[in-house]
């Protein structure tokens, strides 16, 4: 059965060399393959799931080993998969979500004369994505972490036409570059103390390691994450990387590859338990990035955008409740599950809506169009009702578990983060009722684009709505069934360990503020836009609005940090990266050039001058061979 | 006779053909040269294997080895020098200089090029 | 028949001439490459033109498939382990490390075969397909007589059989047990070589400047070879590799007037120092370095990628033998100096291939480097040395292959586009191709999971296990410059925008997807399971004496 771990990756890795190297006789059907192949590799996700249901708890985890790289005395690389509760998870939810993506972008990219391509890079992303979640060593995850960065590149550069997805697949790429040092930085790290790469060895010994030396890999490893996961301060990339096609935010941006970060940290647990102050700047970066992507994703009137600020908040949330240790580290893994689901469903609601309006992203630009889409309409309103945590839904019982724990951290740090938290759920209700009420509802807005074409809204194909209705049942009921008997919790907790919260408040209240919370934030969305009609030119806005509409000002916040060295603030990582080292690398670089400058002089092209040359060297050689012998 | 005359003489016939190709700008006399430095081993070769009374005469072998192959060089050679020769109208080994690393500014095989189409 | 009968009757008292023993069936992947190189030349002869240039692809592969078959059934045989020993009345040692080395040329020959014969990168002139070399190479370029021949579409088919006696000499080289045959193939090698750079179709002045220097700095450098021969036949009285070593041990007998030359220890120094010379300059190592870039930018593309990877790896595998088999006894001696030549070598190639705007000369500078890093494996001298150098040429020979080939199709209207400039934006424009440059720029670079880091880590490790901790210092610093001005070109091609006059990338046939494809395939093989090579090199990294 363990065999079936490398064809799980695979199946998606042949469909993307199959489909790159294929060439134009696979244009036709070629996506068909790659569809196949992504639901080929869940469905072996499903046989690998039921086969460990069926052993004790003990003996779920299994770990299969391939080969071994390189094999020298001391330095043990093997490319090994380890399939353990955890993994299982993810492996499901890559497999599954990817699937349905997969489907709904057969509709989607019909009409792209590049799909082949795409359906290649997203069967790559697939297989890099197991590949970061089965890996039983860090050399195997950080392969796969780059190797998601690489189709995470290529895909938000997809429409390479377009100056801004270029410039938007630069941006996520560099972004992620510092993230990855961090990454690099870690395993490094680790190798230097313990010896060793793998999950094993380094957990077991990490008892033995001085709190200093484990907090430094802690820090690292949360770089990595802050970098993949979109989450203050690099958290940038995101919000650009909506530049690629729908399906891709959905699957890579949403439900996917931003999770990566929650995943290292979680599987690094027994890293961060050790190393407190660690844990502590995880959880501070979660509860920043929470309310930093609440804010975002109330300003922008561009649907994805919204979207991704909403993502990214959401992130925060995991991020928070992995930092907070055993008492979070199960709840953070399902939460990721259910956005998952949900957040998926959204983004392809999202990508129908563009769909049926000639690519139009402005929200203000729609309105009315529950009318046009009734399908679309009904599964965003679905994702809607989750993500806000309306009563009995997914997100309803993740997200009241994340503030539990939060609260359950004791004295005035718990209340700030269950206060947080709960301004997050405020925050959120009132995004996404914004964004339900100016694409759904009220008077229609549209109007004809440069071209004089004016939208004709209407609803998307099959292979588009399927999907979305599949993911609408996730978003309803993973959550409740989740927390049935607590059946996530028990099937998680031989990995990540768990130990009960003692929250303040009990469970039954923190219920009730939150939905308090939410439907405050759901009431003031509709005052603000579902009253009035809503102006098709965005109002000029306070201060704030201002500033959130340019994500919080972090693109200037990072131009003013990198052009003015000398401020206080740019003693961050981001000074250093960019200006520190580079300042360094590139004064060694004009070194080097600067000699080779002068060294190419001696290649005149007058081959007399090369006879010279090599007559000098034989005399030097002689001399020198001579030499040797007499000293 | 000691073997040091031979093999001084050779050394000596050696330099002049190392000077000959450091200092000549004529193709030919390069060529030349080089023929004159075989020959300095030919004659080292032949006067080691009568000093060493080799039984398998394998300098001797080796002298006849290098005259053959000298004279398939040069053969090549001029054949190369040739066709130098009749593109450029010269056979100074100076001129023919466009490959190097000194043309920072301007793209030597453009430079090439040029003359190319003004020969033509 | 009398007069022959009366000469048997004769011979029959008195002693007869001892034919030598020569073992046919061992020396049969060279004996086919020669053989296929005739039937070459026999062709040309007497084939009509338009026959000629499938023809003449059709011989050249069979006879390389044919020699790399025959390399593969004498290794099956044993011929590289148990059965290893010294041909053709022991002036040729079939080993190990010969038939690891023949066969990787054998396979790289084909590959760079297949380049010479694509025929769609060029527009079709009357019909015509025509090739990267020059349609009538003794024509004056820009002549009346070359547009004829132009404009008939002809081709220099020669280019084939000239290619396959240079592979003989090739497979010869590493195998050569005695300083003749040694000399022997150092010629028939090269030669073939000289002439090859000269018939490029495009910028035929630059092809003829190479061919010139390429022909008088190699003379020069035979000529030091031969020089050093004669001083080292001087000091040991033989030119077998084994004797020598033996007489440099004093395990050998000494005869009087060999008892005299046998002193004068300088006559060894300086002679091994001058037989060096002549390898390293077929390597590439520093200050022998001069010809490599001018050379290689020179020479039509197939050929430069054939020459830097079939070359380097014969005349290492020779560099090899000399210092393995023949002067183990003076290690002590020869190691310092090689020790200054391989950082130089690291150094200078690393240092000035940063400045280089031309994309051959800046892998004619890598492949200085590189010469560079293998040299420090050489300096390990124990098997480990060994069998990380026969890795790590395998590894090179195919990534170097592969990227010359790549060079082959960005093109313009003046041909190829080797100004860097005119790369930039190369990602945008065809992601595919710039994707496979980028993966073998990343294994010169030696980038884990790519051959390229397998092979250094195999050096490196070898060297510092051998003692050379400095050097390998050296080289993991040269790498990071190097991998400096390899980073910059993939930076080039995917992150700046295109020029809007750029070169277009011309869609090749199978013949030079084949070529790339595998070069990827290796590049890609050697870095992630490189397990089995690794044994195989090691299996095959002890020389028989």
């Amino acid at each position: 059965m363990n065999s079936l771990i490398p064809l799980l990756i695979a199946a998606p890795l042949a469909g993307a060399a199959l489909l790159l190297l294929g060439g134009r006789a696979l244009d036709r059907f070629g996506h068909w393959i790659a569809t196949a192949l992504a639901a080929l590799s869940c469905a072996f996700g499903l046989v690998l799931f039921f086969d460990m249901l069926g052993r004790d708890t003990e003996h779920r985890a299994v770990t299969t080993r391939l080969f071994s790289w390189i094999p020298v005395n001391g330095f043990q690389a093997d490319v090994s998969f380890q399939l353990d509760q955890l993994s299982i998870v993810f492996v499901l939810l890559i497999t599954g979500v990817g699937t349905l993506i997969h489907l709904y972008s057969v509709g989607y990219m019909a009409h792209d004369e590049r799909r082949r391509r795409f359906f290649a890079y997203l069967n790559l992303f697939l297989a890099a994505m197991l590949i970061l979640v089965l890996a039983d060593n860090y050399l195997l995850l950080y392969v796969g972490w780059e190797g998601v960065g690489l189709a995470s590149y290529l895909l938000i550069g997809f429409w390479q036409h377009k100056p801004s997805a270029a410039t938007a697949a630069k941006k996520a790429f560099i972004v992620n570059r510092v993230g990855d040092l961090g990454l690099s930085i870690a395993i490094m790290l680790m190798f230097a103390e313990f010896g060793s790469f793998a999950f094993h060895p380094v957990f077991s010994a990490a008892g033995d390691a001085t709190e200093g030396k484990l907090t430094a890999i802690g820090l690292m490893l949360l770089l990595a994450a802050c970098g993949k996961s979109a989450q203050v301060p690099l958290q940038s990339w995101l919000g650009d990387a909506m530049e690629g096609p729908t399906p891709v935010s959905a699957l890579i941006h949403a439900a996917t590859m931003v999770t990566a970060g929650v995943y290292l940290i979680t599987r690094s647990s027994a890293i961060f338990d050790l190393a407190p102050d660690a844990q502590t700047a995880v959880v501070v970066v979660g509860a920043v990035t929470l309310l930093f992507g609440a804010i975002v994703g109330c300003a922008k009137d561009d649907i994805k955008k919204a979207l991704a600020g909403s993502t990214m908040s959401q992130i925060g949330y995991m991020i928070m409740a992995a930092g907070l240790g055993p008492v979070g580290y199960a709840f953070a893994i399902m939460h990721l599950v259910t956005h998952g689901f949900f957040k998926a469903g959204l983004f392809l609601g999202a990508g129908s809506v563009m769909h049926g309006m000639n690519d139009e992203v402005n929200m203000r630009h729609y309105g009315g169009l529950r009318k046009y889409m009734p399908w679309t309409f009904w599964t965003f309103m679905a994702g809607y009702a989750a993500i806000i945590g309306f009563p009995f839904l997914s997100g309803f019982f993740s997200k009241d578990k994340i503030i539990e724990a939060a609260l359950a951290k004791g004295g005035t740090e718990g209340w700030i983060l269950g206060g947080c938290a709960l301004l997050g759920a405020a925050v959120t209700a009132f995004y996404m009722t914004r964004v339900v009420l100016l694409t759904f509802f009220g008077e229609k807005r549209w109007q004809p684009d440069a071209e004089g074409n004016e939208p004709h809204p209407h609803e998307s194909p099959k292979t588009m709505v399927i999907p979305m209705v599949v993911l609408t049942f996730g978003s309803l009921f993973a959550g409740g069934l989740f927390s049935l008997g607590d059946s996530f919790l028990n099937f998680l907790e031989p990995v990540t360990g768990f130990e009960e919260g003692h929250s303040p408040l009990n469970a039954l209240t923190v219920s009730a503020i939150a939905t308090v919370c939410m439907a405050a934030g759901v009431g003031l969305a509709w005052l603000m836009y579902g009253r009035s009609p809503v102006p098709v030119k965005p109002p000029v806005g306070s201060l704030l609005t201002r500033a959130a509409r340019r994500d919080l000002l972090q693109d200037d916040f990072n131009h003013a940090v990198l052009v003015r060295p000398g401020s206080a603030l740019a003693a961050t990582l981001v000074w250093f990266d960019s200006k520190g080292l580079d300042g360094f690398v590139n004064g060694l670089a004009a070194a080097i050039g600067g000699l080779s400058g002068r060294l190419r002089r001696i290649q005149t092209g007058y081959v007399r001058t090369y006879a010279l040359s090599m007559f000098g060297g034989t005399l030097v050689l002689v001399a020198s061979t001579l030499l040797m012998r007499s000293v | 006779m000691h073997l040091a005359y031979p093999a001084v003489l050779a050394v000596l016939l050696f330099s002049v053909g190392v000077y000959g190709v450091l200092a000549r700008r004529n193709v030919i006399l390069v060529l030349m040269s080089v023929e004159l430095m075989l020959n300095a081993v030919n004659l080292n070769l032949v006067a080691f294997d009568v000093w060493l009374r080799d039984t398998l005469h394998a300098g001797q072998a080796l002298t006849l080895f290098t005259i053959t192959v000298a004279a398939a060089e040069i053969g090549l050679g001029l054949a190369i020098v040739l066709l130098v020769y009749r593109t450029r109208r010269t056979a100074a080994v100076d001129r023919v200089t466009a490959l190097g690393d000194r043309h920072e500014a301007d793209d030597p095989a453009d430079a090439a090029e040029e003359k190319e189409q003004a020969a033509a | 028949m009398i007069a022959t009968h009366a000469l048997a009757a004769a011979g029959g008292n008195s002693p007869s001439i001892p034919a030598p023993h020569i073992e046919y069936g061992q020396l049969s992947p060279m004996l086919v490459v020669f053989g296929a190189a005739l039937v070459g030349i026999l062709a040309e002869a007497f084939l009509p033109r338009r026959l000629r240039a499938a023809t003449q692809l059709g011989i050249s592969l069979a006879g390389l498939v044919g020699g790399f078959v025959a390399v593969v059934v004498l290794a099956a045989q044993g011929h590289a382990s148990t059965r290893a020993g010294l041909l053709a009345m022991g002036s040729v040692a079939i080993d190990g490390p010969a038939l690891f080395l023949q066969g990787v040329i054998l396979l790289t020959a084909v590959l760079a075969v297949l380049t010479y014969a694509e025929g769609r990168l060029e527009p079709r002139i009357n019909g015509h397909r025509i090739d990267a070399f020059a349609a009538q190479a003794a024509a004056v370029p820009g002549g009346e007589q070359e547009r004829e021949a132009t404009r008939e579409g002809l081709r220099t088919t020669e280019i084939y059989p000239l290619t396959l006696f240079a592979v003989g000499g090739m497979l010869l080289f590493p195998a050569s047990n005695d300083l003749l045959t040694m000399f022997v193939a150092l010629e028939v090698l090269s030669l073939p070589l000289y002439l090859m750079c000269a018939i490029a179709r495009r910028r035929r002045l630059l092809s003829q400047e190479a061919a010139v220097k390429y022909f008088l700095l190699g003379a020069f450098a035979s000529a030091f070879f031969l020089f050093g021969t004669a001083l080292l036949y001087g000091y040991a009285g033989s030119l077998r590799l084994g004797e020598i070593a033996d007489v440099v041990s004093g395990v050998a007998p000494v005869t009087p007037a060999l008892a005299v030359t046998t002193q004068n220890d300088a006559l060894l120094l300086i002679g091994l120092a001058m037989v060096s010379v002549g390898l390293l300059f077929k390597v590439g190592a520093v200050p022998f370095h001069s010809w490599t870039p001018d050379v290689y930018q020179g020479a039509p593309t197939p050929v430069t990628g054939f020459m830097a990877a079939a070359t380097k790896t014969a005349a290492f595998g020779a560099l090899l033998r000399l210092f393995y088999v023949a002067f183990p006894g003076i290690r002590w001696d020869w190691r310092p100096v090689m020790w200054g030549v391989a950082i130089l070598t690291m150094v200078v190639g690393s240092i000035l291939a940063v400045t280089q705007q031309d994309v051959k000369r800046l892998l004619a500078y890598s492949s200085i480097a590189h010469a560079g890093f293998i040299l420090t494996g050489l300096i390990a001298t124990d098997r480990r040395g060994v069998a990380a150098v026969l890795f790590y040429l395998l590894a090179y020979s195919f990534v170097t292959l592969g990227a010359f080939a790549v060079v082959t199709l960005v093109r313009d209207s003046k041909g190829e586009a080797t100004h860097l400039s005119s790369w930039a934006g190369l990602g945008r424009r065809s992601p595919l191709l710039a994707a496979v440059f980028a993966l073998f720029l990343l294994a010169f670079a030696g980038i884990p999971l790519t051959s390229g880091f397998t092979g250094k880590f195999a050096v490196f490790q070898a060297a510092a296990g051998g003692g050379a901790a400095p050097l390998v210092i050296v080289g993991v610093l040269s790498s990071a410059i190097a991998a400096f001005f390899y980073i910059r070109v993939i930076v080039l091609m995917f992150f700046s925008d295109p020029q809007p006059s750029g070169p277009a990338v011309a869609v090749p046939s199978a013949l030079t997807a084949t070529t790339i494809a595998f070069g990827v395939l290796v590049t890609l093989g050697l870095g992630l399971l490189p397990q089995y090579f690794l044994d195989l090199a090691t299996k095959a990294s002890i020389f028989i004496r």
